[in-house]
């Protein structure tokens, strides 16, 4: 158990309340420092890994660990997670109607602090603001509520901007490049790699191989039927590319 | 379900003792070979009749009926109507542009039929042939609604008399292009008939049926109770139009749809009321399986010291059921219509998208528009809304028309026009569309001139 | 910031009883004589509320349109006057000690001092302390309990009284119009525009007893005032009933507002009859907060009977396990170019139930009436009920109304992302319900505002237990 990596290790899970199996032995380390990306086709359990790390309900750990520098992940809390440093950016973020952002980004800065302890407003918006200009977002944003009536770009510049505020230890994007065009792919990335830090771990999740071009991973992982089937460099990603998907399925999906 | 706020008057209203209509069940011989469980349950429905109170204001589902109206003068026999061949005569120049069956009823009795395209395994005939020859499916389906929306004791008396109207049985994978057209005519004063529609989609079939009401003489006082049984299972396409323009000074109009929608099937059903003097419209429908969608449209022109009481409920009983309701009225003179609508969304029905819309263009200064949208909602993941608006064309929207060089009266035309046209766009069969949007539009150039 | 305390468990205490004056239990003639020769009330009031008893026994139940839960009320078992026999102090110093502790625990004092420009504190069935500042006095508005008004004023207060809101309106109305005691009259002359808010604040600290409040508020042509009433309750084994009438009469060009934040605890049926007569140009406003309760049946009202008056209901409920709101409003147009607005918004969590009944009325041969509805109710957790029915009836071209519901939910996808971002369920739910009712909000004064976001966080903490 690594005291400075996000731990996976045969990690399986199935739909809650059924017998269905998505996440079958799945193995992974990210240390501190380092961007891993995940490839996969549709149906590999790319976006149930995230999930499952996240503490969501719809599935079931049913055997495997998830650790997070030596701490138990699957011990805690979905809340208590993220409080620890577990950042998930969504790849569908919800809408919450009538919450400005400001006033959610505050209440989620305000609950990592020791109970009775107030938020210092001024310092918070300062840093809000610095982090949206950094990522080209519009001051009258914070009174907007979060994720209402957002174009898809908007909403995962959005998930950026909240990873950059919470300062998480490790950070899974789940197809954060998805539904967006090129301008905002750039974006995005400059926030992603602004975040980039030794002490800072990242799992890009993606479909397609655009996207680190513009995020450069240390590790390209492939998934395949719940399980991690291919590890390599960087090219990797440029080989499946070429490949396709048809390639996993067929010749490096376990029998 | 309730729905009042306290109100005195209503509280201290004193009982309204119910007037016996008739002494007997109106029925006629028409068979010999109608089977025991029918007569039974004719039996029933009349002793039924006899023990349901007429509706009072007590009754919610009566809130703002003008219960006057209702008050029934006792009925006569019904006769056969005479000059047959000119009634066929008439229903025949009344048509929709195409049509896969027409049958003509009069005073109960069936006066014509056609089958013109009806295809292969299909069944279409009149509900007393269908007693004998499809007794099982006929039982199984007929009149099997035990919830009411108000009008039982008319439910009653209609399973109690003798009955005119069609039995349609689309099996699986028949689809028809046209519709099946049946009208309805009643004549002689104080007739009642009961034309009753049972129609049945199997999977995957695909039909549309379309009842046409009308009086065969103006003036006459009339009552027709049409109950209609719409039945619609795994991906069949049901859609069924009750379009009614009886006399307007004596008809009375009472239509109960049952809507049962079964799994991924869809039924849209429609009440069009361009006459008659009083109007009872009920339409009950039950999403009971997984993907069921219903969709209700009306579209009703109500004048002079014309009724339409309107009543609906949309009930959704399993998940991923979807339904949506438009009804628009426009008003003129003294006429007033009443619209109590309920979205019912029961426990575990999750993943519900319900709406429900009524529309009111009043057109003169003593036109009164009642509405009561109603929700109840007891599940999750659902999304529900209603709305109801109240309001007359303005003065801009004529000046727009009047700057494009259309007269201020031929303005006024058009958009009340447009306005009820737009919930019989909502329809999938272009003959049944076209032959009501003509109609709308013939009224209107004679109350608009 | 410090608000008017509103918080259910700042509300669950209760001193000994020591009542000089108690009615006994049950109702009958002599529950009124009683109550009147202990108020030494003229022969017309005691007449008034002997009528208004046969109204009460003669009138069903309306089970047939609301709740069966309203049989559960044994009326034999209230206990219908309650008094120390104190008449209300202006001066806190001379209230009795253990009901001026209960108000000081409530805060009533302190924000007295703050920001109100007066307050009547009501124990059981008396006020025990009334008063307004010395310079509203001056200007003529008077602010006293209704014992007091009809005794002092009848002259200002028998014009009105009973005629917004008639005997038999209803069956608790009658109930109230034959034991009232207590609640305030407020008289604004001509002009008096009254800046800071008058305050009442409603206490029940007796088992079985009905608190039956009665107010009245005149406002005179193109004056204005803002009244606020806040009440709790001891948490009791039994059930206890508060059935208030309030009546609102808003002169040529007067305005109104009246707030309400009820939060009584979980025991208390609260079936409340409120509406306002707006004159020309006078406007009428009902913000009413439901929160606490067993069981809250109330409809705030206006009838518009001159021209351009405007009538208008902000209603926000929250129906928590076993609670059930409800509420709505009713506009009556009786003028031209009347206009109402009606938002609601309820909120219905855990086993919690809310039902929204609204009725408006544009009756024939008016001109250019409007009114604008939407109500939205928000579910959380699936065994939560909501049900709206509105009734509308328009007669005549010349008037636009509108009406909207929607229903929504806190989806458990929300609820997770929410956590994910480091928030705990009761803070996630808390955030959504503030989200939900936000716009509503910033229609109160910041006082209140304030409280409410801190109640409706509390209630979201305690339904995740």
């Amino acid at each position: 158990m690594s005291n400075n990596s996000l731990q996976i290790t045969d990690l399986h899970a199935k739909v809650e309340g059924t017998e269905v199996e998505i996440l079958k032995g799945l193995t992974l380390e990210i240390p501190k420092g380092e961007v891993h990306a995940i490839m996969g086709p549709n149906g590999s359990g790319k976006s149930t890994l995230s999930k499952v790390m996240a503490g969501n309900e719809e599935y079931e750990v049913t055997s495997g660990s998830v650790t997070m520098d030596g701490e138990d992940l699957l011990a805690l809390e979905i809340d208590e997670r993220s409080r620890a440093g577990f950042f998930l950016a969504f790849q569908y973020p919800h809408e919450i109607p009538g919450v400005s952002n400001a006033n959610f980004l505050r209440a989620a800065r305000q609950a990592r602090l020791p109970k009775g302890e107030e938020i210092d407003a001024i310092a918070f918006y300062k840093e809000m603001y610095e982090k949206m200009d950094l990522l080209g977002i519009d001051r009258k944003f914070t009174g907007r509520s979060v994720n209402d009536g957002f174009s898809g770009g908007e909403k995962k510049r959005n998930e950026i901007l909240q990873m950059m505020v919470l300062e998480p230890k490790y950070a899974v994007l789940d197809e954060t490049d998805s539904g967006l065009d090129i301008d905002a792919l750039k974006i995005v990335s400059e926030g992603v790699n602004a975040m980039r830090s030794p002490e800072r771990g990242f799992l890009v999740i993606t479909h397609y191989q655009r996207l680190l071009d513009y995020i450069i991973p240390d590790v390209v992982h492939v998934m395949a039927d719940g399980r991690i089937v291919k590890t390599g460099g960087k090219d990797l990603a440029l080989e499946l590319e070429e490949k396709g998907y048809d390639w996993v399925t067929q010749e490096l999906a376990p029998a | 379900m309730s729905t009042a706020i306290a109100d005195p008057a209503v509280m201290s209203a004193p009982k309204v003792e119910s007037t016996p209509w008739l002494d007997e069940a109106p029925r006629r011989e028409v068979s010999e070979d109608l089977p025991a469980w029918y007569l039974d349950l004719q039996n029933d429905a009349w002793k039924k009749f006899l023990d349901t109170p007429d509706p009072t204001r007590f009754d919610e589902e009566w809130r703002f009926a003008d219960l006057k109206k209702l008050r029934f003068a006792r009925l006569n026999p019904v006769e056969s109507a005479s000059a047959p061949s000119s009634i066929v005569a008439r229903a025949q120049n009344d048509l929709t542009e195409d049509y896969a069956a027409h049958f003509v009823f009069a005073n109960n009795e069936l006066i014509h039929s056609e089958i013109k395209d009806l295809p292969e395994g299909a069944t279409c005939m009149p509900i007393n042939q269908a007693l004998e020859e499809h007794g099982d499916l006929v039982r199984e389906h007929f009149m099997k609604e035990e919830r009411s929306l108000g009008g039982d004791k008319f439910a009653a008396l209609h399973a109690a008399a003798t009955l005119s109207g069609l039995f349609v049985h689309f099996p699986k994978g028949c689809v028809a292009e046209h519709p099946v057209v049946a009208h309805h005519y009643v004549g002689g004063e104080l007739a009642p008939i009961f034309p009753h529609t049972l129609i049945i989609a199997d999977e995957n079939s695909d039909v549309t049926v379309m009842d046409n009401f009308e009086s065969i003489n103006e003036g006459e006082q009339s009552l027709a109770i049409g109950v209609v049984d719409l039945i619609a299972t795994n991906g069949a396409k049901l859609q069924y139009v009750a379009y009614q323009d009886c006399s307007d000074t004596g008809a009375k109009h009472v239509q109960i749809n049952n809507t049962r929608v079964g799994r991924d099937a869809q039924v849209k059903s429609a009440f069009i009321n361009l006459g008659a003097a009083w109007v009872r419209n009920e339409s009950l429908n039950r999403m009971t399986d997984n993907g069921a969608d219903s969709q209700i449209f009306g579209a009703s022109l109500a004048t002079e010291n014309q009724e339409y009481d309107q009543r609906t409920l949309q009930c959704h009983e399993a998940e991923h059921t979807t339904s949506d309701l438009l009804f628009k009225n426009a008003l003129y003179d003294k006429a007033r219509t009443i619209f109590g609508g309920l979205i019912q969304v029961l426990p575990g029905a999750h993943h519900t998208d319900s709406f429900q819309t009524c529309r009111n263009l009043l057109g003169s200064e003593e036109a009164e528009a009642n509405a009561t949208p109603g929700l109840e909602i007891n599940a999750d993941q659902v999304k529900c809304s209603h709305g109801s608006t109240s309001g007359q064309i303005s003065d801009e929207e004529i000046f727009y028309l009047q700057a494009r060089g259309i007269p201020a009266e031929k303005a006024r035309q058009m958009i009340s026009f447009g306005f009820l046209n737009e919930a019989v766009q909502r329809l999938d069969n272009k003959d049944v569309e076209e032959y009501i949007s003509d109609k709308i539009d013939a009224k209107f150039r004679e109350l608009l001139a | 910031m410090e608000a008017v305390s509103i918080d259910q468990s700042e509300g669950d205490f209760s001193y000994p009883e020591d009542y000089a004056h108690d009615a006994g239990t049950g109702l009958n003639e002599g529950t009124i004589d009683y109550i009147s020769e202990i108020k030494k009330e003229a022969d017309w009031i005691r007449e008034f509320r002997k009528k208004a008893l046969k109204v009460f026994n003669d009138k069903p139940m309306p089970t047939h349109w609301a709740s069966e839960d309203l049989e559960n009320i044994v009326f034999q078992n209230i206990r219908y006057y309650l008094s120390k026999g104190q008449t209300p102090s202006r001066n806190w110093d001379e209230v009795p000690d253990d009901v001026k502790e209960t108000f000081e625990r409530l805060g009533i004092p302190e924000k007295e001092r703050k920001f109100l420009a007066g307050v009547e504190a009501q124990f059981d069935s008396e006020a025990a302390y009334s008063n307004v500042k010395i310079e509203l006095e001056k200007e003529g508005v008077i602010f006293v309990n209704s014992t007091e008004g009809l005794r002092e004023h009848p002259e200002i207060f028998r014009k009105w009284f009973g005629k917004v809101i008639p005997t038999g309106d209803n069956k608790f109305s009658a109930l109230n119009s034959a034991v009232f005691s207590g609640g305030s009259f407020i008289y604004v002359p001509p002009g008096v525009k009254v800046k800071h808010p008058l305050q009442a604040y409603f206490r029940i600290n007796a088992e079985n007893f009905g608190q039956f409040e009665r107010t009245l508020i005149i406002v005179d042509e193109g004056a204005e005032v803002t009244y606020m009433e806040g009440c709790t309750a001891p948490k009791f084994e039994t059930a206890t009933l508060h059935s208030a009438v309030v009546e609102l009469v808003a002169m040529k060009d007067a305005k109104i507002q009246y707030i309400t934040v009820q939060n009584w605890s979980n025991n208390v049926f609260n079936l409340v009859t409120k509406r306002g007569l707006a004159h020309e140009n006078a406007e009428i406003r009902w913000i009413d907060c439901n929160i606490g309760s067993r069981l809250t049946m109330k409809y705030p009202g206006v009838i518009m009977k001159g021209r351009k008056a405007r009538g208008e209901v902000i209603s926000i409920a929250l129906a928590n396990d076993g609670q059930h709101q409800d509420t709505g409003a009713k506009m009556i147009h009786a003028a031209d170019e009347t206009t109402s607005n009606i938002v609601a918004k309820s909120i219905s969590v855990g086993k919690g139930r809310s039902t929204y009944r609204g009725q408006v009325h544009i009756p024939k041969h008016l001109k250019g009436c409007k009114n604008n509805t939407e109500c939205d109710a928000l579910l959380i957790n699936s065994s939560s009920r909501t049900d709206t029915y509105p009734a509308i009836t328009v007669r005549g071209n010349q008037h636009a109304t509108q009406h909207e519901a929607s229903v929504s939910q806190v989806s458990e996808d929300q609820i997770f992302y929410m956590k994910q971002r480091g928030l705990s369920e009761g803070e996630a739910m808390s955030l959504s319900v503030n989200g939900f009712v936000n716009d509503l909000v910033r229609e109160f004064p910041m006082e209140y505002s304030v409280e409410l976001k801190r109640l409706i966080d509390m209630e979201m903490e305690d339904s995740v237990g």
